[in-house]
C-alpha cells in the first residue's frame, strides 16, 4: 500500500513539476509570474479531448495538444504581454489574470461545464507488477513521460545555443540584448516552451482527473504553491518541492483525508516563515 | 479660494442628501445593491491602502474580510445578548490578530512573492473554513444567526433583522466612518511615509524611518478595515460562508475594482467598485458569461488605461484647467 501511494504521489508530483517548471522558466526570463499558466494547462486538456474525439488517437493528441497550447501562448505573449512589458510587473500580472478569466469563459462556451472523460489509451491500460504489487501502467507512463521531458529540457537548456542564450538572458537581459540577440524573439520562444510544458502536463493528467473548467484552479493552485515554496525562478527547487508536495498529497489523502489540502499549504507556510523567498529562492 | 470652499461644502451636502434619500427614490432591490456596493467599496479601499499607497499586491485580502465575518457570526450565535458593536468588534479583532500573526512573514517579502504568499494563505483559510465543519459549518457556512438592534448611545435604535431599509442606514453609518478614517489615515504624516515606501523604500530607510515596522502597521490597519467590511457583509446577508467571504474571487473583486478605478488614487476603488457593479448588473441581464466580460474589461483597462477611471478624471481635470488658463489670458 505504501508503495502504491508513493507512486501515486510521484506521478502527481511530476505533473506538478511540469507545470511549475514552465512557470519558473517564464518567471526567470521575464520576471512575470504567468497566472494564466494553469489555464493553458487546462486548455491543453480540452485540446486533447478535441483531438481525441476527432481522431480517436491518444498519441496524436499528446503530440498536437501541447503544440496547440504553445501556439496559443505565443499569440498571447505577442499580442498582449509584450506591449505591457514597459509598464512594470503589476500590469503584466493582472493581465495574465484577465487572460485566465477569458480562457475560462471560452472553455465553458466551447465545451460546456460538465467534466469530459478521457479514456486511457488501450496500450497503457491494465496493471503491471511493481515490487509485488499490481499497479496501473498509466501512472508509471506519466512518471516516465515527465522524466523524458525533464531530460529533454535539461539538454535544451545546457547543450544548445538557445539554452545558452536563455540562461544568459535570465542573468542579464539587457546585456544579451546589447550583444545583438533578438530578446523579444527569445522571450516569445521561452513563453511558448513554458506553455508547451503546461500542455504536456495537461494531456498527461486528463485521463486521471477528466477535463472540467475547475481543473485550472484545482491543479494550478498546487503548482503555484510548489513554485512559491521552491523559490520563484528556481528549477531545482521546483523539482524537489513538487515531489514532496505530490507525496504529501497522496499520503495525506491516505492518512488524514480531511486535512490533505491543508498539509501542502501548511508545509508552504512553514517554509516561508523560515525562508520568505522559498527553499531555493534568492532575494530580489 | 473661499468660493471654492463654498462649492465644496455644497457638493458634500448634496452627496449626503442623496445618500440619505437614496432609499426613497429607488426600490428595495437597488437599496440592497447599494449596500453591497458600499461593502465592497470599503473592502477595495482597504485593499488599496496596501496596493496603491504602499505598493504591496495581495492576492488574499479576503482572509481578513472572511475571518471577520466568521468572527461576528460566531459571536452572535454563541454569546447571548451581545451588542451589535461588540460582535463587529470581535470580528474585526479576529482580522487584526490574524494580520499581526502574519505580518512578521509578509513584511519581509515584496512583489510577486508577497502576492503568492497571500494567495496560498487565502487558500489555506478557505480550505480550513470548509473542513472545520463543527466550527464554521462547512459548505453551508453560518447562517440565520440573531442580529441585535443598532443602537447609538441610546439615541436611536433600529431593528436590523429582515429590515433592509434600516440596514442601509446602519451600513452607511459604519462604512462612511470607515471611509473617512481611511482617508484621514492617508493624510497623516504616517500615511505619507507609506507613499514613500512605495516609491523608494531604501530612501525612507535612510531617512530614519523603520520600513518593515511601518509596513506592518499599514498591513494591520488595512486588515482592520477589510474586517469592518467583511463583518457588515456577513450581517447583511445574515450568512457567512467560505464561498461568499473567503473565496479567492472575493480578493480578486477588490483587485479588479482598484485596477478599474485607478491605483494610487484614494477614491479610485470607489469608482472602480461602482463601475464593476454596474457592469456586472448589466452583463447578468444579457449573458451568463460574466467571466468573459470581467476578463476583457480587465485586459482593456490594463492595456489602454493603466491609471484607471481616476486617471481618466485627472486627465479631464487637467484639460479643463488648461482651457480655463487659456481663456484667462
Amino acid at each position: 500500500m505504501y508503495v502504491s501511494q508513493a507512486i501515486h504521489g510521484l506521478a502527481y508530483g511530476m505533473i506538478l513539476f511540469l507545470i511549475a517548471s514552465g512557470l519558473n522558466i517564464i518567471f526567470g526570463m521575464m520576471g512575470v509570474l504567468n497566472l494564466a499558466h494553469a489555464s493553458f494547462f487546462m486548455l491543453s486538456g480540452y485540446f486533447c479531448y478535441q483531438v481525441l474525439t476527432m481522431t480517436g488517437n491518444f498519441w496524436l493528441s499528446l503530440l498536437l495538444a501541447p503544440i496547440g497550447t504553445a501556439f496559443f501562448g505565443i499569440i498571447v505573449e505577442r499580442v498582449f504581454l509584450r506591449r505591457m512589458h514597459a509598464f512594470g510587473h503589476l500590469g503584466e500580472l493582472m493581465l495574465t489574470v484577465g487572460i485566465s478569466l477569458v480562457i475560462l469563459a471560452g472553455v465553458k462556451f466551447f465545451w460546456g461545464t460538465e467534466s469530459l472523460p478521457i479514456p486511457v489509451p488501450e496500450s497503457l491500460q491494465g496493471l503491471v507488477r511493481v515490487f509485488g504489487l499490481e499497479y496501473p501502467l498509466y501512472r508509471l507512463f506519466v512518471i516516465g513521460l515527465s522524466l523524458l521531458v525533464l531530460i529533454l529540457m535539461i539538454l535544451v537548456l545546457y547543450k544548445t545555443r538557445l539554452g545558452m542564450i536563455v540562461r544568459a538572458a535570465v542573468s542579464d537581459r539587457d546585456m544579451v540584448n546589447a550583444l545583438g540577440i533578438n530578446i523579444p524573439l527569445v522571450f516569445m520562444t521561452v513563453f511558448g516552451i513554458g506553455c508547451w510544458l503546461a500542455g504536456v502536463a495537461g494531456v498527461a493528467i486528463a485521463p486521471i482527473l477528466t477535463v472540467f473548467p475547475g481543473l485550472a484552479d484545482q491543479v494550478g493552485m498546487d503548482a503555484f504553491v510548489v513554485v512559491v515554496t521552491g523559490g520563484l525562478g528556481s528549477l531545482s527547487g521546483a523539482f524537489i518541492v513538487a515531489l514532496i508536495m505530490g507525496l504529501l498529497s497522496s499520503f495525506g489523502i491516505q492518512f488524514v483525508s480531511q486535512l490533505a489540502p491543508v498539509l501542502m499549504v501548511g508545509f508552504m507556510a512553514l517554509v516561508l516563515i523560515i525562508r520568505p523567498h522559498g527553499l531555493f529562492g534568492v532575494e530580489e | 479660494m473661499r468660493e471654492k470652499k463654498v462649492i465644496k461644502i455644497f457638493l458634500w451636502v448634496i452627496l449626503a442628501a442623496f445618500l440619505l434619500g437614496y432609499p426613497k427614490f429607488f426600490g428595495m432591490y437597488y437599496v440592497n445593491l447599494f449596500v453591497t456596493f458600499m461593502v465592497f467599496a470599503v473592502f477595495s479601499l482597504s485593499f488599496n491602502m496596501l496596493l496603491g499607497f504602499t505598493g504591496l499586491l495581495s492576492f488574499g485580502h479576503a482572509i481578513f474580510f472572511g475571518i471577520s465575518g466568521y468572527g461576528t457570526a460566531l459571536a452572535l450565535r454563541h454569546i447571548e445578548g451581545i451588542s451589535l458593536f461588540s460582535a463587529i468588534g470581535i470580528g474585526v479583532m479576529g482580522a487584526v490578530i490574524l494580520a499581526i500573526i502574519l505580518c512578521p512573514v509578509v513584511v519581509r517579502v515584496t512583489g510577486t512573492a508577497f502576492a503568492m504568499v497571500h494567495l496560498a494563505f487565502g487558500q489555506l483559510m478557505y480550505v480550513l473554513a470548509l473542513k472545520l465543519r463543527n466550527i464554521t459549518g462547512g459548505e453551508d457556512g453560518i447562517g440565520n444567526f440573531p442580529i441585535p438592534d443598532f443602537s447609538l448611545f441610546g439615541l436611536v435604535s433600529l431593528p436590523l433583522k429582515n429590515n433592509p431599509l434600516n440596514f442601509y442606514y446602519f451600513a452607511l453609518f459604519i462604512l462612511g466612518i470607515s471611509t473617512w478614517l481611511m482617508w484621514f489615515f492617508t493624510k497623516t504624516p504616517f500615511g505619507q511615509i507609506q507613499i514613500g515606501i512605495r516609491d523608494n523604500a531604501k530612501r525612507i530607510d535612510y531617512l530614519g524611518f523603520k520600513v518593515p515596522q511601518s509596513k506592518a502597521v499599514i498591513y494591520v490597519a488595512s486588515a482592520l478595515f477589510a474586517g469592518v467590511a467583511g463583518s457588515v457583509y456577513g450581517l447583511f446577508h445574515n450568512l457567512v460562508s467560505a464561498d461568499g467571504s473567503l473565496n479567492v474571487l472575493v480578493s480578486f473583486t477588490a483587485i479588479t475594482a482598484t485596477l478599474i478605478g485607478g491605483i494610487g488614487s484614494f477614491f479610485g476603488p470607489i469608482w472602480g467598485t461602482a463601475i464593476f457593479q454596474i457592469l456586472e448588473e448589466i452583463t447578468i441581464r444579457f449573458t451568463e458569461q460574466v467571466e468573459l466580460v470581467t476578463g476583457v474589461v480587465m485586459i482593456l483597462v490594463i492595456m489602454y488605461a493603466p491609471r484607471g477611471f481616476a486617471g481618466f478624471l485627472a486627465l479631464l481635470k487637467m484639460r479643463w484647467q488648461m482651457l480655463q488658463a487659456k481663456r484667462g489670458q
